[in-house]
């Protein structure tokens, strides 16, 4: 029998129990790998899985659990040799009474950006696997005990692309309904059917009595198959045991079928007596059939943005018409597109949009980067905005959740590059009303339009409900005509073809005085009109009160509860910030960061060149606070405060620079990283800001830096300087290899080094030029590299 | 495992690990410090987990039961006159990262803070650890927590311990490809258990690992741990 002739009906599936337990029942001792049992106990393993055959499991699991390369290694085997003596056994047990499904768990080493271990990396490590339980003859795959929804998809991607098997995942979740890393069921659920998993459900975790709100969540999230394998109870505080017994754990458990979950089984605790009692609670019981249909949603792993309501898109990152995020872009330099992501998350976006393409430089590996960062620190869901499919499919691997696709449009051969992408990595889409032709003027052909894109979205398996149609914002100034039309063919999409919409507002606009009165009266029509996921600037405060306001008079927000926490306490006059008081030097001193840019836009205005302002006030400033630090006459905090001010009062310098004078930069470039092996940053980051106040350009390479990527940031930047920094004795040997890479790659760049552990005379030992003790000297040493 | 509740850090210790003379901080670095502690205390997910091996004193370290060696001769050294170890492995979760590194992206200062915070949390959290195990062996003697990478016990056997105390899948505590511990505010650690009293090795800086370069010695000071 195959599987989904298995799943087929109304007949619940019973799946194993636990093995470790069984393993250690047998005689394993606590230390040995249990993954080793295939090879050393093979008559162990295949009494337990007929065991839980005897019981009446229908899919048993192979013993492979950890069986990868990174724990294998340890033990000194390889994975081909173990995973296929653990199928095998376990074949000869199921004597095809039962399926056998390739057992899968956590590699072990957390993913970025918690870990280091990179995606692509983890998805290769399990393709080794699945590569080996395929020729080894398993049924299906099953990963299991994920706490990473990024590990989970690595593993699920790497089945897909190796073989045509289901595949069943699992994750495990703490009592508050989260996996260790925040990771929400719903978000597992949405983003896990998406790319295409065959049965998803929960693992291990907690007691059966736990499911019902997991499973309740997974239910609403999703219309795969259900699978609950939980623990033998929650365990005793001693550490005897579990708290129920094997009755109690069938008789709770086998009551889920009445929620609609469709597969059982046990995880840690749970023996072949377990899955027995289970058998007899099951057997006359039937799935209960519920009807299940999930919403139009994104997610990121640790939220889910239902479109049930208008959702802001922030539009901010984006280099067009924006010279600072260009030079950024340029200098690889992400942390500007992060300030740029809190900022407009904190305004009261809903979803981001991502757009980092630049004319010359490298825009995939620049969006891979900029996604792994995004996702480091912010929840909000991601819309992936490129016109290259190569930038889309490789944003989309690393993306972790269900993301938004931007974009494609009517036109054939577009919605077959990139429709394939959207369905394989379980995304969203955003289709605009435009083809070959052009944008059709009137709304019934853009509304034809996007039937089109509908029906090609469906045709590639698509859900209906992640297809998001853009009906195209013209100017008003010279098409004043198709203001209307837009609004007209928003309201025939949503209610001819019942999608959601999605528009770019501001361009409305273009050309004309007072543009924000413009922009948030069509954003108000078009909500009028059926308009679900705004582009906007959200950190322009009309438009958020336009989008406020209209959940406010649509009874969305009830009882005004959001709209009186966003507007009660605004003060009706604040307090004016005393700009003009006080000046910059003593603004920078006492590290007073608000009062900072408008005291700097104040000196422009009264005539004074920026770079006097950066020279005559910034420096000798931040000269007298370094002076009185190094005398220990001010601290740490007082050093970080002043270089935060001078860094708002750069900002407003940058931003009035003409590009030409930027330049004055250029053979100032210090390309700094925390060396390969390091994850511990945090103090090269404070040396990164007291660099930039001094006008260096920082080229970041950020933690866990390889040795050769170091070398080719300075030939690449002719950087003249390298800052390395290592908090652990054991990174001290990277940072020594960098140095040589860089000493045998006969680089005329000097090399400061910095951290915790790091002496003057060790400094000088592996070869550095000078050795910063914090992150003044750090200054210092840029100071006599540059003006010598 | 018996879960723990942490306090809000002592504002002094944070301010130490910070580079600031607790007597010279001003009202508003006083303020960030409050601040930034109340939000990880209620970002961060504490959680802990141990397990108890005899050991066995051997020329090139000490043995668990598992068969697991712990080389080198300065755990042997600190175990003196104990006759079992309880290995701990503790973690603040990764939303103590996070939270870290979104203050990087605007706030430097709220960034340095709130990992001063967390590392006093997760001292904190070892500490209350300690206690516990206290009451489970009543009448124990012990020296003071000894971590991989004090002395000459290598980094390396971060990753085994893991293994060994299933700290990946039960608290979400995992090691990189270079031993180092993630989420990061994370520590393992031995404590050795006597029936009889131990000399009790004192925390002080000759006996430090960081001795030569630790920062506070360098500036004149003390980290504040003993």
């Amino acid at each position: 029998m195959e599987f989904h002739e298995l799943l087929r009906g109304d007949r619940p599936v019973l799946l194993d129990g636990g093995m470790g337990t069984m393993l250690q029942g047998k005689g394993l001792k606590p230390g040995e790998f249990p993954e080793l049992a295939a090879l050393e106990h093979p008559d162990w393993l295949f009494d337990i899985h007929r065991a839980y055959v005897d019981a009446g499991s229908q899919i048993i699991n192979t013993n492979t659990f950890g069986a990868n390369r990174e724990k294998l290694a340890r033990m000194g085997k390889t994975v081909d040799e173990v995973v296929s003596v653990s199928v095998s056994v376990a074949r000869k047990a199921a004597d095809a009474k039962a399926l056998v499904a390739l057992d899968i768990g956590p590699i072990g080493q957390l993913l970025e950006p918690t870990g280091t271990l990179p995606f692509e990396q983890a998805v290769d490590i399990f393709k080794e696997i699945v590569s080996a339980g395929v020729s080894a003859g398993v049924d299906l795959v099953f990963i299991e005990t994920m706490t990473d929804l990024q590990e989970a998809r690595a593993a699920l991607l790497a089945a897909k692309e190796v073989c045509d098997l289901p595949v069943m995942v699992t994750m495990t979740y703490e009592e508050r309904g989260r996996t260790f890393l925040g990771h929400s069921p719903a978000a597992a659920a949405l983003t896990l059917e998406g790319m295409g998993a065959d049965a998803i459900g929960v693992n291990c975790s907690l007691g059966p009595r736990e499911m019902p709100p997991l499973a309740g969540e997974l239910l609403k999230w999703s219309t795969l198959p259900i699978i609950l394998k939980p623990n033998a109870g929650l365990p005793a505080p001693d550490g005897s045991g579990y708290d129920i017994t094997a009755r109690e754990f069938a008789q709770s458990l086998a009551q889920l079928t009445e929620m609609g979950v469709k597969l059982f089984g046990g995880c840690c605790g749970t023996t072949p007596e377990y899955i027995s009692l289970l058998r007899q609670e099951l057997d006359g019981r039937a799935v209960a059939n519920v009807a299940r249909s999930v919403p139009a949603a994104v997610c990121s792993p640790t939220a889910v943005i239902p479109v049930d309501r208008v959702r802001v898109i922030g539009e901010r990152i984006n280099p067009t018409g924006k010279k600072l995020m260009k030079e950024a872009l340029r200098r690889k330099d992400v942390d500007f597109m992060l300030g740029q992501a809190l900022a407009q998350t904190q305004a009261g976006a809903d979803i981001l949009d991502v757009n980092v393409g630049l004319p010359d430089i490298d825009e995939v590996q620049m969006m891979v980067r900029t996604v792994k960062a995004l996702q480091g620190i912010t929840d909000a869901p991601l819309q992936i905005d490129s016109t290259d499919p190569a930038v889309l499919e490789q944003a989309l691997r690393v993306y972790c959740g269900k993301a938004i696709v931007n974009s494609v449009n009517g036109e054939q051969a577009v919605l077959e590059r990139i429709l394939p992408l959207v369905k394989k990595y379980g995304g969203a889409v955003v289709g605009l009303t435009l083809d070959e032709n052009g944008i059709p003027k009137t709304a019934e052909e853009r509304l034809s339009i996007a039937r089109r894109i509908l029906d090609a979205a469906l045709g590639h398996g698509i859900r209906k409900e992640d297809v998001y149609i853009d009906c195209l914002t013209l100017t008003a100034s010279a098409e004043q005509k198709g203001a209307y039309q837009t609004l007209l063919a928003l309201r025939m999409v949503k209610e001819q073809l019942g999608l959601k919409t999605v528009l770019g507002v501001s361009n409305i606009s273009f050309g004309l005085p007072s543009r924000p009165i413009v922009n948030q009266n069509f954003l108000t029509m078009a909500m009028v009109y059926g308009l679900d996921l705004p582009i906007i600037n959200p950190n322009v405060e009309a438009m958020m009160a336009a989008v406020r306001s209209y959940h406010l008079l649509m009874n969305v927000d009830t009882d005004a509860r959001e709209f009186i926490v966003a507007y009660a306490d605004t003060p009706s006059a604040a307090p004016a910030p005393a700009s003009g008081t006080r000046p910059l030097d003593e603004i920078v001193r006492a590290g007073l960061k608000g009062e900072a840019p408008a005291a700097t836009r104040a000196l422009l205005e009264g005539g004074t060149a920026p770079m006097d302002i950066i020279n005559a006030i910034l420096v000798p400033a931040l000269d007298a606070v370094g002076a009185d630090f190094e005398a220990g006459h001010s601290f740490l905090p007082q050093l970080i405060q002043s270089a935060g001010a001078a860094q708002a009062a750069f900002e407003v310098l940058r931003a009035h620079m003409s590009a030409d004078k930027t330049t004055t930069e250029q053979g100032r470039t210090i390309v700094l990283a925390t060396v390969k092996g390091d994850i511990h940053d945090i103090g090269k980051n404070i040396v990164k800001v007291l660099l930039e106040n001094y006008g260096y350009t920082v080229i970041d390479l950020g933690k866990d830096v390889p040795p050769e990527v170091v070398v080719q940031a300075v030939k690449e930047h002719g950087a003249s300087l390298v800052g390395l920094s290592a908090l652990m004795t054991t990174t001290l040997k990277s940072m020594e290899e960098t140095i040589s890479l860089l000493r045998r790659e006969n680089l005329p760049c000097k090399v400061m080094v910095g951290g915790a552990v790091l002496t003057e005379d060790y400094a000088l030992r592996i070869g550095a030029d000078f050795y910063a003790r914090d992150a003044k000297q750090g200054v210092d040493v840029a100071r006599r590299v540059f003006h010598s | 495992m018996t879960s723990i509740v942490l306090s809000p850090p002592d504002r002094n210790e944070i301010l130490r690990y910070m580079g600031t003379p607790p007597e010279q901080a001003d009202v508003g670095l006083l303020s960030v410090v409050d601040i930034c502690s109340a939000q990880m205390l209620s970002a961060i997910r504490p959680r802990w987990t141990y397990r108890l091996s005899p050991v066995r004193f051997e020329d090139a370290g000490i043995r668990l039961d598992s068969g697991l060696l712990l080389p080198g001769r300065s755990l042997k050294t600190h175990l003196a006159g104990c006759d079992r170890v309880v290995v701990l492995c503790a973690t603040l979760g990764a939303q103590a990262d996070t939270l870290i590194r979104q203050a990087e992206c605007s706030d430097m200062l709220r960034a340095l803070t709130l990992d001063c915070c967390a590392s006093a949390l997760v001292e904190q959290l070892c500490d209350r650890a300690e206690l516990y195990l206290n009451t489970q062996f009543p009448g124990c003697h012990s020296p003071f927590r000894f971590s991989p990478g004090y002395g000459d016990l290598p980094l390396e056997v971060n990753t085994t311990l893991l293994d060994w105390l299933d700290a990946p899948r039960t608290i979400g505590l995992c090691a990189t490809s270079s031993h180092l511990l993630t989420p990061r505010k994370s520590v393992t650690a031995l404590l050795g258990l006597s029936d009889h009293p131990v000399e009790t090795h004192k925390r002080s800086c000759p006996g430090c690992p960081a001795y030569d370069g630790c920062q506070y010695r360098k500036s004149g000071g003390h980290c504040g741990i003993s």
